[in-house]
């Protein structure tokens, strides 16, 4: 079994170090892996990003980021990079990390992702360039996300990204903003890998739990709708296919 | 108190670097505005109490914020 935590939109300041630290010195004996699924930091500053790494680094399990809009807001992504990365946190945007777990291969492809909205109700690439831009950017991402995931040699895929890849996850946020909460694009993405768990965050006021169209389990993290520090996702034998047998 | 008060606060509590928030409804009612939603620290509260006082000295409101939780959980969701 492969034991996965994850939270999102912790967004990190001085003001909040210290608060997530009791609950994250038991996570080793709950899980083998941290996802954060974005928006960690308030305004996306260096100094705020510091104070993440300060308060998810050294955990004692390996810790897997994605960025969220917050984190772009100030311009400052190569210093929150570098701030995350120094401490130890893999940071994804189209590519994605191998991490071994007594002898399973968990393998996590992340992106940011964007918004676009989902099927019957979604923007199209078409008139101003504004708009075209808009949505082709959701393409690009949600491109490299699929590619990411069909590229991994592991034995179980988790997707990880900011944006909602269903809108099943967004239940409790109002109707008129869920293009700009997440795309149909990126669920399209998950759909095209044997994902075995997709998890964001982005959508505050959403619900837990969804599937994409092609049966993936999806689950908003977003830390003011699981109300706790993390959750914890336990996989099941079923969706960890044995290791490969060596050759002789 | 009309729909560009709403607006403007809504956009104000995102806009202003201080505050920072995107997850916070703004809903109108017959007392003026509620404030509803998350923060991670009583201090964001304090700081949206703040900056909606100052920005919108005129308007009539009410905070209904809580602080986000962040205990460890008590149990895992078995995927099966």
């Amino acid at each position: 079994m492969i034991r996965i935590a994850a939270v999102g939109d912790v967004h990190i300041d001085r003001d909040v170090l210290g608060r997530f630290r009791p609950a994250l010195e038991e996570l080793p004996g709950q899980a083998d892996v941290l996802l954060l699924a974005g928006d960690l930091t308030r305004h996306g500053t260096e100094a705020e990003a510091k104070c993440v790494a300060t308060e998810f680094g050294g955990l004692g399990v390996p810790v897997i980021a994605v960025l969220g809009n917050h984190d772009h807001h100030c311009d400052e992504v190569p210093g929150v990079l570098a701030a995350l990365t120094d401490a130890g946190i893999t940071v994804l945007e189209g590519d994605s990390t191998v991490v071994d777990i007594d002898g399973v291969r968990l393998g996590v492809a992340g992106v940011k992702g964007f918004g676009g909205g989902f099927a019957g109700r979604c923007a199209s690439e078409f008139g101003e360039p504004e708009m075209k831009a808009f949505v082709r950017a959701t393409g690009v991402v949600a491109e490299r996300l699929g590619r990411a995931l069909r590229d991994l040699d592991c034995d179980v895929r988790v997707a990880l990204t900011h944006y909602a890849p269903v809108p099943d996850t967004l239940a409790g946020e109002p109707l008129e903003i869920y293009p700009f909460l997440g795309s149909y694009l990126l669920g399209q993405a998950i759909d095209s890998a044997p994902t075995a768990l997709a998890v964001h965050g982005h959508a505050h006021h959403g619900s837990e739990r969804g599937r994409t169209p092609g049966g993936v389990r999806v689950r908003n993290v977003a830390h003011p709708v699981i109300k706790q520090a993390y959750s914890v996702f336990n996989l099941a034998p079923e969706h960890v296919s044995p290791p490969a047998p060596t050759g002789i | 108190m009309n729909d560009y008060t709403e607006a403007e606060v809504q956009r104000a509590l995102a806009e202003d670097l201080g505050v920072a928030e995107q997850g916070i409804t703004v809903v109108r009612s017959d007392a003026g505005l509620v404030l509803c939603g998350e923060v991670e620290s009583p201090h964001r509260r304090d700081e949206i109490v703040r900056l909606v006082h100052e920005r919108f000295p005129a308007v009539a409101f009410a905070v209904d914020i809580g602080v986000t939780r962040a205990g460890a959980p008590t149990e895992a969701e078995e995927l099966a």
